[in-house]
């Protein structure tokens, strides 16, 4: 009997994305955690008071936790190593022709300024532990919509950021989180006022160039009631020898009848630690809509999390996650149903390969304020070679009789059938194949803006060939 | 039969294979309080070729303990139920060896008992050997079922199936396990499990934890879980021909058993679950 032919995918096409600058920072933290460093930071970035009581009090409740005792190995992480602030030579700026050469040349070549050009209302661009640049449109500042970095947010509407930093993801909701809270710099800050409805998208890029630094950008989205936003996140990384650490923390306020999509294409090199926090909190009739899409870093735990607060708040949670040599990618989201008649729709697709490990992991709660909750959650999982790992952890945990609850998961390959069946129909086996695996991911690709669909298909750059396994 | 007196574990009965997020609180298999009865500690072995058929049942709570070898080709249809007073505790741990083109079937009931906690390891190891698990459960009142089932895939085209059916009434608390664990070699193999709750009073707390852990790609792994309310318009129909709503719950809830206890070939024993669960879904 012939063996089975494999379909192999090629790895993802990086070359862009690794091309590194030299490093022409002005100021570099020591490496490691201490309060001393910690200050250091905090002084340098100009914080008020309460904001260097903040950060000394999130590293006490670091130092006081243990490293989660599930998901991907951590080892590797020496915070000792981790450099947590590197400040860029350039200064923010709103004027494109102003941000220094390289960086410039980083963000020309990642496509950044010809997008906002394009199809963007508006777009900042972080650079190691600081936005270099950032701009909005006219019409949409006129409108009260406020989109800055988050230090100049401190600055200019320090009683907005105080009422809700990391109010959703508390210090002590894990080591991570608490982390972030001891040394987070740059990110953005969006405000939207009530009614408001900012029909082009919003793009934040964050770019880690400098080796064995961390990066732990704060994202802080408020979408008053009736108002609308879609906010897109990318990131990148060269590729060094040394571990890079990764630990955002993105906090999205959807109140009464708003609507926000957050989406997110995420490419960091090999050697990044990806421990990125990301959480929603939904009010009465608002829909928060991820769109989120797992390729790079070494190893990743990203769960976005969505609390449905208000009554009929609804969530939509669509992800793809590839995992290829040497990658573990501990992905998935969460859902907590917290009032009545609230609704979830998680979509996911995996897939793993050449001894990639993905994991999808999930929580939906239903607590007993949550009558009529409906969620469903449907993950599938592609592996194309038994090198690899894929796994499905989902939990669902009820209270109360008034709810519906579906989940489904398959793990499985290529199927013959299907090859035969396209083949039959005059397709070559080589294209059926692409066109299986195209089909795989489809139903996340068409929920990214366009560009954005071509990036993903660039980054999933197929080579098909059927080879005897 | 020894005496349990002590708990094998006080506090920790069973783990689930691959851990999660600690406030979910699945992660452990708990057996907190202690469980006193008798010991059923049972060593089968179902000789090559053999078919066999084994039977169980627990009226008065107590400890569990078996482990079955079932040998090439060979067959065992293992019953077990529990039909405990509630007020009793009751665990039990159970481990099968399942060679090539050896069966293993199993029927579980789990109705009684204040406080349950079960584990069940399958270990398919030889080339084309088959898994069938089917469960029920029922909890009403204070009661609590902890259940770990886990379906570990080693040999060649080997086929799991756990379908698991269950009601919660009252202030249960549930928790149901149940991983399928393809290991790397397991060419050819498929796996399925399925899960159908059904939530009868506002007061229940159901936590379902499906997991399919993958290490081979020519597998076909599918698993499925459904929690919600009696279905309105079956009960409408049933209400229509004359049913109160009591009588109408009863029935739904008896059919959605019936492919577990239709498994049952004991007539005796069959009619002794369907009084004891009519009685308990009759308060």
């Amino acid at each position: 009997m012939a063996e089975k032919q494999k379909t192999y995918v090629a790895d993802i096409e990086r070359t862009l994305y690794d091309i590194r600058n030299e490093d022409h920072s002005v100021y570099k933290s020591e490496s490691g955690l201490t309060e001393d460093i910690i200050r250091d930071i905090s002084a340098r970035k100009h914080d008020p008071k309460w904001m260097l009581d903040f950060r000394l009090k999130s590293l006490e409740i670091y130092n006081s936790l243990a490293l989660p005792t599930w998901g991907p190995d951590l080892s590797e992480l020496n915070m000792n190593d981790i450099v947590t602030y590197v400040q860029p030579d350039a200064k923010m700026t709103g004027n494109w022709a102003e941000v220094p050469t390289d960086i410039k040349d980083t963000f020309d070549r990642l496509g950044i300024p010809d997008a906002e050009q394009k199809s963007l209302a508006g777009v900042g661009a972080q650079y190691d532990s600081e936005v270099v640049y950032h701009s909005l449109q006219q019409n949409m500042a006129d409108q009260g919509v406020i989109y800055t970095d988050m230090e100049t947010a401190i600055r200019e509407h320090e009683d907005i950021v105080k009422e809700y930093f990391m109010t959703l993801v508390p210090p002590k909701d894990h080591k991570f989180a608490a982390l972030h809270g001891a040394v987070w710099s740059g990110g953005s800050f969006v405000y939207v006022p009530a009614g408001v409805h900012v029909d082009i998208p919003l793009q934040s890029y964050f770019r880690l160039n400098a080796a064995g630094a961390g990066q732990f950008e704060h994202t802080l989205i408020i979408v008053e009631p009736g108002a609308s936003l879609h906010f897109i996140e990318g990131c990148s990384a060269p590729k060094y020898n040394v571990t890079n650490l990764h630990a955002g923390c993105v906090e999205l306020f959807v109140k009464e009848g708003a609507r926000l999509r957050y989406s997110t294409i995420e490419n960091w090199s090999r050697n990044m630690m990806n421990l990125n926090t990301k959480r929603a909190l939904v009010a009465k009739d608002g829909i928060m809509e991820w769109v989120s899409g797992s390729f790079g870093s070494h190893v990743s735990c990203l769960y976005p999390c969505t609390v449905l607060h208000g009554e009929n708040a609804r969530c939509e949670f669509t992800g793809v996650t590839f995992a290829a040599k040497g990658q573990d990618l501990d992905t998935g989201a969460s859902v907590i149903h917290a009032a009545p008649h609230t609704s979830a729709n998680i979509n996911t697709r995996t897939i793993s390969k050449d001894g990639g490990k993905a994991t999808y992991r999930s929580a939906v709660k239903v607590t007993k304020n949550a009558p009529f909750a409906k969620c469903s959650v449907n993950c599938e999982s592609l592996m194309l070679d038994n090198k690899s790992r894929s796994d499905t952890l989902p939990t669902m945990d009820v209270e109360g009789d008034e709810a519906d609850i579906g989940h489904e998961a398959k793990i499985g390959r290529i199927s013959d059938e299907a090859i035969f069946y396209l083949t039959s129909r005059g397709i070559e086996e080589k294209e059926a194949r692409a066109m299986i695996v195209r089909g795989f991911v489809e139903p996340i690709a068409k929920e990214l803006p366009l560009e954005y669909a071509v990036e993903m298909n660039n980054l999933v750059n197929i080579e098909l060939e059927g080879t005897m396994g | 039969m020894a005496t349990a007196t002590v708990n094998e574990a006080k506090n920790l009965f069973s783990e689930i294979p691959m851990r999660t997020w600690r406030w979910l609180g699945v992660n452990e298999l708990p057996m907190p309080e202690q469980v006193t009865g008798e010991l059923q500690q049972t060593a089968l072995q179902v000789a090559a070729g053999k078919e066999d058929e084994v039977v169980y049942v627990n009226r008065a709570g107590g400890a569990q303990n078996l482990t079955i070898d079932i040998a090439a080709g060979a067959k065992l249809h293992l019953v077990n139920v529990q039909l405990a007073p509630t007020d009793a505790a009751y665990t039990s741990r159970i481990h099968v060896h399942v060679a090539a083109d050896a069966t293993f079937s199993y029927t579980v009931v789990e109705a009684g008992a204040r406080h349950t906690a079960s584990e069940l390891t399958v270990e398919l190891a030889g080339d084309a050997s088959r898994a069938d698990v089917w469960g029920l459960y029922f909890g009403d009142g204070q009661q609590k079922i902890d259940l770990n089932y886990i379906i570990r895939q080693q040999g060649r085209h080997t086929d799991a199936n756990m379908q698991v059916r269950g009601a919660l009434r009252g202030q249960s608390e549930k928790t149901f396990r149940g991983t399928l664990d393809f290991l790397e070699g397991t060419k050819g193999s498929v796996g399925r499990e399925n899960e159908e709750v059904t939530l009868l009073s506002d007061g229940v707390r159901n936590r379902s934890v499906p997991i399919m852990l993958s290490h081979e790609d020519d597998v076909d792994g599918h698993h499925a879980v459904s929690i919600g309310k009696m279905d309105e318009a079956k009960l409408f129909y049933l209400m229509s021909r004359g049913l109160d709503l009591a009588e109408a719950q009863r029935l739904v809830v008896e059919a959605s058993f019936n492919p577990v206890l239709d498994r049952i070939a004991d007539t005796e024993l069959r009619a002794e679950i369907d009084a004891y669960l009519q009685g308990r879904l009759g308060k």
